[in-house]
Parts: C-alpha cells; structure tokens; sequence
C-alpha cells in the first residue's frame, strides 16, 4: 500500500516531478530535483531500483583527477561522434562530455568507490572505440550496482522523495499538448491511479526484450517508447539498435550475458578462424559493436558456427578485472580458464528513442526524458560504458530542468480505461504469446542482418501481431498477476517494435548498427529518422542534418 | 524425463510435473509452469545474471538465486519452493519491496 504525504483524492495522486522508473537514471533524476527542492513520486514496475538495465552495467566511462594525462572533454567528444557515424547529437555528446566529470564527483561524494589498480590509483581500462582509457569500475565490475546502491540510499533518505514498486504506467495524462501526469496500475493491489505531476521523467530503460536473446533484464520492453510516443513525442532512429557482439550463447542458462572482455580475448569458427583477421584486420577483437556485431553474424548466418570465444591466454586480467562474469560461467559449467565458451550476439542497447534537447525536454511540454529512453546522444552506434555515464549526466538534467515546471491541473482522466487490463479476456493469445510472437519477428527479420524484403514481410507480420493483441486470452486477474503485467508490457513493445520496424525500413543505407543487404554502403546525405504520432495515426519523416551539426566544432 | 515441484502459496500448497531438462534453472521451471501449467503462479526476477537478487527464494528449504540454481529434487522427490520467511510477501513467491 503506498504511504504518501501528498494529496490522495479518489485515486488521484499528486506531485511535482513523477519519475518512472528507477534504475540509474531515474533516480540520479529523483535525487536532482528533490535537491531543488521539488516532491518527487519515482515509480518502478518491478522492485524499485533493482530492476533496470543499470543493474548489471559492468563499467562507466568518465573523466577525473584520475583520467589518462592527455585526455580531456574534447577528446571524449570525438571519439562519442566518431563512433555515432553521423547520427549522435554533438550538443548531447557535447554536455555529457563536458558534464560527467562533475556528476562523477558528486556520487563520488555520495558513497560511490571506484576500484582502484595496485598503486592505489584509481583503475582506468581500455574499451573499444574509446582512444585512451577511460572505462571506470565500482564493486569490481559491477560498476552499475554500486551506482545504484548509492543513489538508492541517497533516494531513500531524501524525505522529498517518495519511492513506489510494482506500478506500471500505462499512460501519460495530457491536457491540450502539455504531458500533466500519469495513468498507472498498482500491480500488488490491481489499483488503478492518477498521477497528477508538474512535469513528468521518462527513465524506463530500453527495449531489448523485444529480441529472445537479450542482455537485458525482463523488465526492458520499451515501455517510455510507447509512452512518449503515445503523448505525441517523436522517436529519433528507432533502427539503431545495438547488439552486444559477444554474449553468451551456452550454456542456456546464462545466454545473453555480456563478456565484457572480448576485446583482448581471441574469436574463432568452426573451422578454426580467427575470424576478425578477415572484417577488422587492424583491430581484431579491439572492434567497436556495431562491425563485432555484423562480422559475427555474418560467420553465423554463412554457416561458420558455432563461434567461440578463448580467453585462457588473458585469464589472469579477466579474473581480475571481470570476476563476476568469470564466476557466473564456472558457476554454469564453463571454466574459461581452460575452455572455450559458444558465443553469438544478443540484443543490448537502444540509441534511438524519444527525442530530447539539451535540457532533456522533449517535443511535448512537461516531459522529459533520460537515459536509454531517450534517443539522440548515440547516433548509429554507443560505445561501450557510456550508457551509465549518459544515466547520470542526463538524469541530473532532466531532474533539473524537469523542477523549473510550475503549470499543473487535475487530471480527467477515466480510470475504467484500465479496466481492460484487468479483467478476464476469452480471446485465443496469451500476452506471453504475443510477446514471443514480437520476439519472432524481431529476430528473423529486424536483427543485425536485415533486408528490404525481410522488413516488408515484418511489416506485414507486426500488422497481424496488431489483431491478435486485441483477442486475448487473459483467465488470471489477482494481485500481481503476470498475466495482467505481460498484457500491458506487450502493448508497450508492440508500439516500440512497430516504430523499429517503420524507421528500419525508411533507411535505405547501411549506417551504424542498421546493417541492410541490398545498401550496403553510407548515403552521402546524413538523415535522421523521426517517428511520432499525429490525430492517432503514426508517421515518419527524415530530416537531414546538416554537415557542420556532426563535428565538435559546431 | 520429469520434475515434480511443490510451491508453497501461503494459504495453500500447488504441485506441478514438468517436462525437465537437467540444465534448467529453477527460473526455467517457474517460467514453464506460468506458461504450460498455472497463469496464476506468482514470482519476480529481473537481470537472470545473478546480480539483482529479486528472484531470492526457498529452494528446497535454503534461501538461493531461482536464476542461478539449477532445478534439483530434494531427498523427497520434490522441488519444493517458498517465499523467503522474512519481510511482507505480496503473492505466492513475491516480497515486497
């Protein structure tokens, strides 16, 4: 039962900023407002800062007193645009570049210890794409739970913030074109509510569980993508979805889990290859994901699979450096430093999403939006560990920025809207179907080898997909029923994958992690993709960007 | 081969057979009784990897990862499963939060 302070009026609840969801950005974006001095609802669907993507972020990049002697912000920035192939926002890249050092310190300040080398540094690593060391670690690579562990108790203390598990939204609440709060579900009590906010934060995470292998969490169903796309927010190059190259494949247990050290370990085929000789011959493994990504598919979809990869020349820096990834594998079965392990991609990490601006605001007055959630910072390709570094430095503006919003108005809302989530259905699909159906469809023809065909026949497929939704089978309707929860979360991914599908289809180029047959080569002209729904029907439009809008000198 | 699993819901204990293969979690095996057996049945998990430790429960008396233990009978036969004994539980084998 939620205890609040505020005003509980027939269900109608009340605050400043409504964050939600609660992993390291939406609670950097908690702890930032109530810092201005604002009262702040953050909602998690699941358990409240322990169910996003963050949990198991191996590392951060960031600079410091501690960075490499020569590196620095500008030198960060190119390297974020270098790797974004044209599509990342030098404004975003420029502000997280600029800003993380601050927003390090200040969780430093907090609790946060990073892991420090022998001589009592603090420990910097190489990851790819990135031209000095700049990968931090916390808790010994499982950098993202420490993050979270500061921000919870931080959050928790803070008596401006009030936390709330198992409460899924379902939608945004607007009056005219201004977002004023939230519809949600209690999922321990079947209670439906309305959230009455000045402003509203985004901060759900990603969409990888619209692929069947996923690093992700099973919470990742692309609920902020449904959401802002539903209150009329556009979505930025919703194709761009990153593929970790190398996660586990077996054992089934653990598949989908990261090896974060591919980059100095070796990757072979079946026949024996060091494949990346032939893809990447300067870098080998060292590659950044999106060209990881389309040679190991490539070798899988010509037949030279299974790969593996051999980490037992490096297994000392593994051990040291990844050991929960090194115990999680002896742990199944797999001891990497005497075998091989079997390897293939697994979906990872949205770029696109909602389009934000520099203070994290979306297109939609009173919505703001921050980390994976929103689109824009990454262009064609993240690098690696600066997903949590977008978390903190964008949270920290969105909470901000979010706080300067004043207008507010109750709701009128019909709350019977939500009924049919909670009522029993005797359709013919079960929401785990048809969440498994999206997945189908995803991975056949919207994964890391795409084409023109494949994508017209996923068109089709979603529309299909779209009809089944509206003939459930739903017999389980008690308190914090699954049934209830994968119903709402598959009318959130099924929005999100038809917005993916639409943009991939629109970009006829091969640029960052959309990789298609038929264009295999980069357009001269850079466009971005922009999704967004007008008068209830969706549409998309490209929009060039300019060439001086790409370098860190605009 | 099969697997005989007994869950502990509070009020009322439900038992299931499964189709069981030997490197399943006891995760896979929740994950098939929600889909095959019992829409009801009630748990929470998130991350799979071991780190989140939302899927904590009673796994054949002892307080375990459901993501990370392999699904085993005990001495009795059964795969027996409860909420961990302290703090509220919501449903079946869900703690609050």
């Amino acid at each position: 039962m939620l205890v609040y302070e505020s005003v509980v009026v027939m269900n109608v609840i009340s605050t400043d900023v409504l964050v939600i969801g609660s992993g390291a950005a939406g609670l950097s974006a908690a702890v930032y407002a109530a810092n201005v001095g604002r009262q702040v609802l953050i909602l998690d669907k699941g358990a409240l800062g322990r169910s996003g993507s963050s949990v198991g972020a191996v590392q951060i990049a960031g600079l410091g007193d501690f960075s490499h002697p020569e590196d620095e912000p500008n030198i960060y920035l190119n390297d974020i645009l270098d790797s974004g192939r044209g599509l990342s926002d030098p404004s975003l890249a420029k502000i997280l570049s600029n800003e993380i050092d601050k927003r390090l310190g200040e969780i430093m300040d907090w609790g946060l210890k990073l892991d420090q080398s022998k001589d009592q540094n603090v420990l910097l690593s190489h990851t790819s794409g990135h031209r000095l060391p700049r990968s931090l670690s916390a808790k010994k690579g499982k950098t993202g739970l420490g993050i979270l562990h500061t921000l919870r108790k931080k959050a928790t203390k803070n008596n401006r913030i009030t936390t709330w598990s198992d409460v899924i939204t379902v939608e945004l609440v607007k009056d005219g074109n201004r977002v004023i709060g939230a519809a949600v579900i209690d999922l321990t009590t079947n209670t439906p509510y309305v959230i009455q906010s000045k402003s509203t934060i985004l901060a759900t995470g990603g969409a990888a569980q619209l692929f069947p292998v996923t690093s992700n969490p099973v919470q990742s169903t692309g609920d902020g993508f449904a959401l802002g796309l539903q209150a009329g927010a556009t979505l930025i190059d919703m194709e761009q979805i990153q593929f970790y190259p190398v996660s586990v494949a077996k054992p089934a247990s653990i598949a989908g889990l990261c090896i974060s050290f591919y980059h100095y370990s070796k990757l072979y085929n079946a026949n024996g290859d060091r494949f990346m000789t032939k893809y990447a011959p300067d870098t080998l493994e060292d590659a950044t994901r999106d060209v990881l990504s389309i040679a190991i598919a490539t070798e899988l979809k010509e037949g030279r699979g299974p790969l593996t990869l051999d980490a037992t020349d490096v297994i000392d820096q593994v051990k040291q450096e990844f050991p929960h990834e090194y115990q999680l594998c002896a742990d199944q079965g797999v001891d990497l430093a005497k075998e091989p392990i079997t390897i293939a991609p697994a979906s990872h990490f949205m770029m696109g999403g909602v389009l934000i601006n520099e203070y994290a605001q979306s297109d939609v007055k009173g919505l703001y939006v921050a980390g994976e959630t929103s689109g824009g910072l990454h262009g064609g390709n993240r690098l690696g560990n600066n997903a949590l570094s977008e978390c903190l430095v964008f949270g920290a503006r969105a909470g901000i920025h979010a706080s300067y919003e004043t207008f507010t108005k109750t709701p009128k809302y019909d709350l019977a809207k939500l009924d049919k989530f909670l009522q029993t259905k005797s359709g013919q699909h079960r929401p785990f179907e048809i969440k498994m159906l999206i997945q189908e469809v995803m991975n056949q023809f919207v994964g890391i080898i795409r084409t023109e065909s494949g994508l017209q026949e996923a068109l089709n497929r979603m529309n299909a997909i779209g009809q089944k939704l509206q003939n459930i089978h739903l017999s389980d309707t008690s308190t914090y029923s699954r049934e209830v929860l994968d119903f709402i979360e598959a009318t959130h991914m099924y929005k999100t994958a038809d917005a993916v599908v639409h943009s991939a289809f629109q970009r006829r180029e091969s640029r960052g992690a959309h990789y298609i047959e038929e264009y295999p080569k980069l357009q001269n002209a850079i466009m971005h993709n922009l999704f967004y729904r007008r008068q209830g029907q969706n549409e998309l439009r490209q929009k060039e960007v300019h060439p001086n809008d790409t370098t860190s000198e605009n | 081969m099969t697997l005989q699993v007994k869950i502990d819901r509070g009020v009322t204990t439900s038992q299931y057979e499964i189709d069981w293969q030997d490197d399943m979690t006891v995760l896979n095996v929740l994950e098939n009784i929600y889909r095959y057996h019992d829409p009801s049945i009630a748990f929470r998990f998130s991350c799979r990897t071991g780190l989140c430790t939302t899927c904590m429960m009673m796994i054949n008396g002892k307080p375990d990862l459901s993501c990370q233990k392999k699904a085993e009978p005990s001495d009795d036969g059964f795969l027996t499963l409860s909420p961990l004994p302290k703090g509220r539980t919501i449903r079946d084998l869900i703690k609050a939060y």
